[in-house]
């Protein structure tokens, strides 16, 4: 009925006030320069990140991608909201497009905020074959800044990705540089004896994991911009302006924890939504979600944008200056992050021979359920803040981040002791949809077996499952489980994905939603997209390996489609 | 923000050279921001409304000894403050407020009226009572009646945690 309306009133409006833009996209073999390797890759009209496409709301826009690579290639725009058949991934929305051929997308912009679009065949994205959207708002913003900058990071690898996932299908632990040495295991047996230190080894080996899986490739460069950490991207300012951010992380497995030291961030939108602005010392950002900050430098000196990856073994560097050539020191990485027994809480049904008997396993799993997901889920926010505070001028006891497994080894922390941003501050700024019960609840866990590097949801990869069928109309409850010892940001196209963070009508609203190791995480989605969709954890050889799916969404009205297809070509005409 | 009433009368000495006082911070005026006034008084009203997170209009022009009388109309969806300080006033009274979410007094478009009353100990309690700033509901109205002094570096702002610092203050310019 809403919907009905909502399409009435839009045909009304839309012949008044359409704004049409056309954009042209090449898709090329490019250069890319780290500063540490020089390689091929794939880039947008010459370039790796390619351009910045800034789109008003409202506007229909008509975008000409021409393929001038030698194989198939596609572009899809991560976190738009549009026609099932302008979303850009083939086999599912369309066939892709061939060698040699151009390809027109149309499509309404119904939305503002920052995103990114990027290839959805093969290897290209990791390759470079990505770029970021500006999607100007119709209103004014709830925040204001003087100048902006994207920083869209990436993790340079110098392997191509298709090499990347054969050396993973044949040695899975191939870019581990991190593993843990004969020395590691004497320094731990001297610390906590020799046989805690053979069985805790023992249990890791069971599990076909290591301690160090934290990211299982690593030897990359970390880029800002096209720029690799000597290089240096540079973004000027005039002391006193406000600076707004927009943070993309458009890497292949990488996840980044970014700080500016000597500036406070105030987060003000996540995955393109505006969010109740936050102040943080640090965030972490997952693969394939945006952040956008506000900082406001007042001193005339230079700053680092430093970027180090979750598991520590790269960083992006960047800096901010009143002039060109200015840099400011450049911290060192911290230590490496370990994985920890609580970060297998969610591993069960595996044998664990001796683990059966330690308290560690299920210590963790039970402490998880109470303190991470369902505690959040029926508490209301006061409660939150009783149960994680001291009382008025007690001294804070910073509260472990829920988004994590209780004694996780990659919980995260702020450098400078300060802030870093939890799922559990992102509240929304306006709600976008009405709250109400969800119809019904699916459970997807994340599985895998990382020895034979295969990925997939509920133990069956991509190409041996069914579509997850939903009905138009219906609001479903999404219960990710996540079964491996790694972080999986879980994209779902086409619909938003409300983030369960407890707050209830003001849930964030993303399009990526990252799930660590050992926990639970709910999401729901208000499901008003009809056509097909894919569904699938963003690390590029995850995804390649089967952690992926297709949502069908049936039984949509047909009013709403041919309306939708009519938009989208009156569009095109105008 | 504070304190009981008698805490409110205890601590006013010596708080107001902090609270009223802009120029303690170094830019030396030495001189108060003004004082609350009398509504008969007031040269003008004016209202200003508060959206999330930004408030219409932007800037205000006033003169040094002018009584004005704030209509505050909360037109957004959360809760927000309107306080006239200086800029070093009101990143301190930023902590006090952060405080007040922490403890769900600010629950984003709520505020807990219930908390503010609550006595937090060492006679200490939540209500924010000062007179340079109003807190207000979505939906709800406030007022403050201002007689300015010839301290110059004022802004109007709003300092419920990060709306500050996303841009939520005006300036309030001198004839």
């Amino acid at each position: 009925m809403r919907k009905r309306l909502l399409t009435g009133l839009f045909s009304l409006f839309v012949p008044a006030l359409v704004f049409a833009g056309e954009y042209n996209l090449t898709v090329d073999r490019v250069t890319i320069d780290t500063g540490d390797f020089i390689k091929e890759g794939i880039g947008y009209n010459g370039k790796s990140p390619g351009p910045v496409l800034r789109f008003k709301e409202g506007e229909n826009v008509k975008i000409n991608v021409t393929n001038n690579l030698d194989e198939m290639t596609s572009i899809h725009w991560h976190g738009l909201i549009l026609p099932f058949q302008q979303d850009g991934v083939p086999g599912i929305s369309f066939p892709g497009i061939k060698a040699g051929e151009t390809f027109t997308y149309e499509f309404s912009v119904v939305q503002a905020g920052t995103y990114w679009f990027h290839s959805h065949s093969g290897f290209q994205e990791p390759d470079g074959a990505f770029g970021s959207i500006i999607i100007e708002p119709k209103g004014r913003e709830p925040f204001r800044y003087d100048r902006e900058y994207v920083i869209q990071l990436t993790d340079k690898h110098p392997h191509t990705g298709d090499r990347i996932m054969r050396n993973l299908k044949m040695m899975p632990d191939y870019y581990n540089r991190e593993q843990q040495t004969v020395g590691e295991f004497f320094s731990d047996a001297k610390t906590n004896g020799l046989m805690n230190t053979l069985k805790d080894r023992m249990a890791w080996g069971d599990m076909r994991m290591m301690k160090a899986d934290v990211e299982d490739v690593q030897g990359f460069t970390g880029m800002i911009n096209g720029k690799g950490p000597e290089q240096n991207w540079t973004g000027l300012f005039e002391p006193g302006e406000r600076i707004r951010l927009r943070f993309i992380n458009s890497s292949a497995m990488t996840y980044f924890d970014v700080r500016i030291p000597g500036l406070n961030m105030t987060v003000v939108q996540a995955d393109g939504n505006n969010v109740q602005p936050v102040n943080v010392d640090e965030f972490r950002i997952g693969v394939a979600e945006t952040y956008d900050v506000i900082v406001r430098p007042r001193d005339a000196q230079a700053y680092t944008i430093f970027a180090e990856s979750m598991g520590r073994s790269g960083y992006a560097r960047a800096t901010l200056a009143p002039k060109e050539g200015m840099e400011a020191a450049v911290p060192t990485m911290r230590k490496p992050a370990r994985l920890t027994m609580a970060d297998m809480g969610g591993m069960h049904g595996m044998d664990h021979g001796d683990m059966d008997h330690g308290s560690m396993n299920h210590g963790a799993m039970d402490e998880m359920d109470h303190s991470g997901m369902s505690g959040m889920d029926h508490g209301s926010m006061a409660a939150m803040d009783h149960s994680t505070h001291g009382s008025m001028g007690a001294d804070k006891e910073k509260p472990d981040d829920p988004f994590y497994a209780k004694g996780s080894g990659i919980m995260p922390e702020a450098a400078n002791g300060g802030k870093f941003l939890s799922y559990a501050d992102l509240k929304a700024q306006k709600p976008l949809y009405e709250e109400r019960e969800p119809t019904r609840e699916i459970e997807l866990r994340l599985t895998g077996n990382m020895e034979r590097y295969t990925w997939s949801i509920n133990g069956v990869k991509y190409a041996d499952a069914d579509p997850i069928r939903l009905q138009y109309g219906e609001r479903v409850r999404f219960k990710f489980v996540n079964e491996t010892m790694m972080t999986h940001p879980m994209h779902l196209h086409g619909m938003w994905s409300i983030l369960d963070v407890g707050a209830g009508q003001w849930n964030p609203v993303k399009h990526t939603v990252s799930v660590q190791p050992g926990t639970t995480v709910f999401m729901e989605t208000e499901v008003d997209a009809p056509g097909q969709w894919a569904f699938h954890c963003h690390l590029s050889y995850h995804a390649a390996a089967g952690m992926f799916r297709k949502v069908v969404v049936e039984g949509a009205p047909q009013a709403s489609q041919v309306s939708a297809e009519l938009v989208t070509n009156e569009g095109g005409g105008a | 923000m504070t304190l009981t009433k008698s805490m409110v009368l205890a601590s006013a000495v010596a708080l107001s050279p902090a609270v009223l006082a802009g120029g303690t911070h170094g830019h030396g005026h030495g001189s108060s921001i003004g004082e609350p006034g009398v509504a008969s008084e007031a040269s003008r009203t004016i209202t200003v409304e508060l959206y999330d997170n930004y408030y219409e209009p932007e800037q205000i022009e006033v003169s040094a000894g002018e009584t004005v009388r704030f209509v505050l109309e909360n037109k957004g969806n959360l809760v927000h403050e309107f306080n006239i300080g200086t800029p070093s006033m009101h990143e301190a009274h930023q902590e006090e407020m952060m405080m007040m979410v922490e403890h769900g007094v600010i629950q984003g478009g709520k505020l807990n009226h219930h908390m503010m009353e609550m006595d937090m100990g060492n006679g200490h309690s939540m209500k924010h009572d000062d007179p340079n700033s109003v807190l207000i509901e979505p939906g709800k109205s406030g007022e403050i009646v201002w007689t300015f002094s010839n301290e110059s570096n004022i802004e109007f702002a709003c300092n419920v945690p990060g709306h500050y610092q996303a841009g939520m203050y005006g300036d309030v310019t001198f004839k």
